[in-house]
């Protein structure tokens, strides 16, 4: 228990802790110096609490020792390229670490967390929608000081976000983890900047939540203005934590940018490149730019509550759709940044099961890069009832029709890929081969919305609920399952129980589909979405209850995965060599893998994929040099 | 290797491109005051950013080949290149974010503001670059004298830029009734100043670590990463108001 409190992650608790309380204290001190309110409803008021927040992440950032080196370098002093590591066990995963493998399980770990947690507001307020009428949530409770219906609003933007920011993490800890891996690199390419990125997450998460307990918002993910101008404080937290989130993507795609061009080993080519790892350009790309913009457009907003400032207020001459279009510039952009790494994971595994080379392998690395450009400029089919322009709907129509393109050259491939395969089905496979039946639902409903006409009745009704979370399930958490079942041998030398695994993906999907077609079903009869209640007369209410019955299923099966993760850690059967007899370069050497990595270099010597191929070869590692000191940088 | 000069020689193409700088500065106020001809100012601001992102930032060392051995300080000093350089396209889109509010919401109108103190910062600014840039060939020659010299300079002149526009223009702006709840060209114009002027303070505390390694000798004409790296972002600021001096002074009729 001690060991556990002086870990940096409850040192930079204690610290954000304190952090807040300075910036808070010492606003609250100018204000009653000037003689201004030094209370509000939340005990502080709202100028304290957004200095506290941010104060808070600095003091995290500062405290727990995640820049301590920089600190050093700006001051003259040089440091070790890579420090010992200080930690074993599980310590390890709660203090810094500079190594890719610990930060990468250190993202999975918290993503997981935060899907536990976004989950179970999901399952809040999917109970409460079991039942026309207000049940539990109810207008006369109070929590947190909000009603039910407030608080309903506030678990359902909160769900979002939360989600969002999970996806994030985890997309992050499976680059982080296997991209090096596949480049034969001993790190990324800045291991300081990457254990921050991770780092400056962890309170971003801790704002997050901040926000339920400060009056909520009731704005959903997206905090239009001029709702957003108006909700509780809480609006403050949500976002100051969505800024400091944006900040771990934003350095962690730099990161893995800066990693894949500079850290190949040798022959590696791009055309050479393993599928996952263009993947993983195309998603960094859009995460390094386009996420600043949904760091501005929050930042405005805050900066409108906070000094009067007119960007979105029509009464001065502001705008409100002007913040939807710099929303969206990131936020539509966004889910290719969850889905393109989830679809190269599918491309990336599929050979191996199938044991046969992926069809198309240029065609698909280039469609990762397609999807990634196409998706800058399709942001305003959010819009098409804003209000906007109308002259921008038809450009925005149809470059979000061109995007159904790229998509399809990767769905061809996988099915030419799975043609004539000697097919296997460990779990992994069946979470792939889900993903993409799931994924073409998400895609075969996304053109509906796309196209204007068809758009302004749906807009706004569980059928873009549905759709969505076809896509994402799709595109990120299937993949996600089906990655982690992958490389967890490699992680830790054991592989996760086969038959919870099975009954993991046998529960989810079956339940998932019928959530989903069930959103769909009440979305085009007219159900809207972001609402706490709907008129019994609607007839909804059967639909409701097999939707709330279905999402407690899923909720289920995540809990027998996250008992099998944690499990199989210990008690897992014993799987140290190439388990799933794949080519990939991590999967010749002995798992777990050493600190840095390959103890020899590799050389690729022919295609990455030619499964199947007699006597070809994907990479060659070099003759062991005996006594040959690595040289420490 | 074609681009390494010999010391005079640098020198001598920072005064040719500091004078273009200039010309063209001037000639972007005198188009602005006499014909309002958008798309020349546009132009003009787009040539000016060349000149900067070539000769002072040297964009195209990012395609210098680097020493292939992983651990040695030239390969990690590309790397480090390709990262800073990263970093700055990622911050430049939330100057374009910035730039697209302020053309959503005041359109060809710009806020009244004073002439002479915009000219006079954007001038400062300007000479601040053409000091850093000496400074960094100094460096570079391994002329540490000559470097702190030309730093100390771009500092007080960042420091003037940065008090000018936080002390001087705000106040003088908020006199005339523009103020930052005024309205949305009050909005913009705090914003757009707020956010560049916050990147000025980031690059002075930037040169001051970078002055006070060069004190402990840590730098040396062949290994002096820290310095081009505060001398690109130094640039890339002057960069960030060569297109928000015209957004804000120049371009539309007055409010």
């Amino acid at each position: 228990m001690k060991k556990f409190l002086s870990t940096a992650l409850m040192r930079g608790l204690f610290w954000q802790f304190v952090g807040t309380l300075l910036g808070a204290g010492l606003i609250t001190g100018i204000r009653a110096a000037l003689g201004l309110s030094v209370t509000d409803k939340f005990f502080f008021t709202e100028p304290a609490w957004v200095l506290g927040g941010f104060m808070g992440v600095l003091f995290f950032l500062g405290g727990n020792g995640s820049v301590s080196d920089w600190f050093k370098w700006a001051r003259g002093i040089d440091t070790p390229e890579h420090h010992e590591e200080r930690y074993s066990g599980w310590e390890k995963y709660f203090n810094v670490s500079l190594d890719h493998k610990v930060i990468g399980i250190q993202y999975i770990v918290t993503a997981l967390l935060l899907i536990s947690i976004g989950g179970l507001f999901a399952l809040i307020f999917r109970t409460e929608l079991a039942q026309s009428q207000l049940q539990f949530l109810t207008v006369d409770m109070k929590l947190f000081g909000q009603n039910g219906p407030q608080l309903y609003n506030t678990l359902m933007s909160l769900h979002g976000m939360i989600m969002i920011v999970s996806i994030l993490l985890g997309i992050a800890g499976i680059i982080n983890y296997v991209v090096p891996l596949m480049l034969g690199a001993q790190d990324m390419a800045f291991p300081r900047l990457n254990a921050f990125s991770y780092w400056v997450a962890v309170p971003a998460a801790v704002l997050l939540l901040m926000s339920l307990v400060l009056g909520g918002f009731g704005t959903g993910w997206t905090g239009y203005p001029p709702l957003s101008a108006r909700a509780p404080v809480g609006v403050q937290m949500f976002f100051l934590g969505v800024f400091t989130a944006g900040w771990s993507s934003i350095l962690g795609a730099l990161n893995v940018l800066a990693t894949v061009i500079r850290m190949r080993s040798k022959g590696m080519v791009a055309m050479r490149m393993p599928i996952f790892v263009w993947a993983a350009v195309a998603t960094s790309i859009i995460a390094l730019t386009a996420t600043q913009l949904i760091g501005l457009s929050f930042q405005l907003v805050m900066f409108q509550r906070l000094f009067g400032m007119g960007f979105f207020d029509p009464a001065k001459g502001g705008n409100p759709v002007l913040f939807q279009h710099l929303f969206w510039f990131y936020s539509h952009p966004a889910v290719y940044v969850f889905v393109l790494p989830g679809l190269g994971v599918i491309s990336e595994l599929l050979p191996v099961f199938a044991r046969k080379p992926l069809f198309g392998y240029r065609w698909v690395a280039m469609s990762s890069l397609g999807i990634a450009l196409v998706g800058f400029v399709v942001w305003a089919h959010h819009m098409f009832t804003s209000g906007m322009n109308e002259y921008l709907r038809l450009p925005f129509m149809y470059s979000t029709l061109l995007v159904a393109i790229p998509t399809g050259v990767k769905f061809f491939s996988w099915v030419a890929t799975l043609w004539k395969g000697k097919i296997v089905f460990p779990t992994p496979m069946l979470f792939v081969l889900g993903g993409i039946v799931v994924f073409l639902l998400g895609g075969l409903t996304g053109p509906p919305n796309a196209t204007v006409s068809v758009d302004l009745h749906l807009h706004d009704t569980y059928f873009i609920v549905g759709h969505f979370h076809d896509t994402i399930f799709g595109g990120f958490v299937f993949p996600f399952f089906a990655a982690l079942y992958y490389w967890f041998p490699k992680a830790t030398g054991r592989r996760m129980n086969e038959t919870l695994g099975k009954i993991h993906f046998w529960l989810m999907t079956p339940s998932f589909f019928v959530l989903t077609f069930g959103m769909m079903r009440i979305g085009l009869l007219g159900m809207r979405r972001r609402i706490v209640d709907y008129d019994p007369a609607l007839g909804f209410d059967t639909t409701h209850l097999i939707l709330t019955i279905a999402g407690y299923l899923i909720g289920l099966s995540v809990l027998i995965f996250i008992y099998n993760f944690f499990n199989s850690i210990k008690n897992g059967e014993i799987a140290d060599g190439n388990v799933w007899n794949s080519r990939s370069p991590e999967w010749q050497v002995p798992s777990p893998m050493p600190t840095h990595n390959y103890d020899q270099p590799f050389e690729v010597v022919g295609e990455p994929y030619d499964y199947g191929l007699p006597g070809s070869k994907y990479v060659e590692f070099a003759a062991p040099a005996k006594s040959k000191h690595i040289t420490k940088g | 290797m074609s681009h390494i000069l010999d010391k005079s020689s640098a020198f001598r193409q920072g005064v040719v491109i500091f004078v273009y700088l200039a010309v063209l500065t001037a000639l972007e106020y005198f188009v602005a005051v006499t014909f309002q001809a958008v798309s020349i100012l546009v132009m003009v601001a787009v040539i000016k950013a060349a000149l900067i992102l070539y000769y002072y930032m040297h964009i195209y060392k990012l395609n210098e080949e680097s020493d292939a051995e992983a651990h040695s300080y030239s390969f990690k000093t590309g790397t480090n290149r390709l990262g800073l350089w990263l970093f700055l396209l990622s911050d430049s889109f939330v100057f374009a974010g910035l730039m697209a509010t302020r053309v959503n919401l005041l359109g060809l109108t710009r806020p009244h503001l004073n002439q002479i103190l915009g000219l006079a910062v954007t001038t400062v600014l300007l000479v601040s670059s053409f000091f850093m840039n000496r400074g960094e060939t100094a460096m570079a020659h391994g002329d540490k004298k000559g470097f702190v010299t030309n730093v100390l300079i771009t500092f007080v002149l960042g420091l003037g830029f940065l008090l000018g526009v936080v002390a001087v223009e705000w106040p003088l702006a908020a006199e005339e009734g523009l103020t930052a709840s005024s309205g949305a060209a009050g909005a913009v114009f705090y914003m757009m100043t707020g956010m560049h002027a916050f990147h000025v303070l980031t690059g002075l505390i930037f040169l001051l670590v970078v002055l006070n390694n060069v004190r402990k000798d840590v730098y040396s004409a062949e290994q002096h990463w820290g310095v081009e790296a505060a001398a690109v972002y130094w640039h890339f600021v002057d960069l960030v108001w060569i297109f928000f001096y015209p957004a804000l002074y120049l371009i539309g009729r007055l409010l």
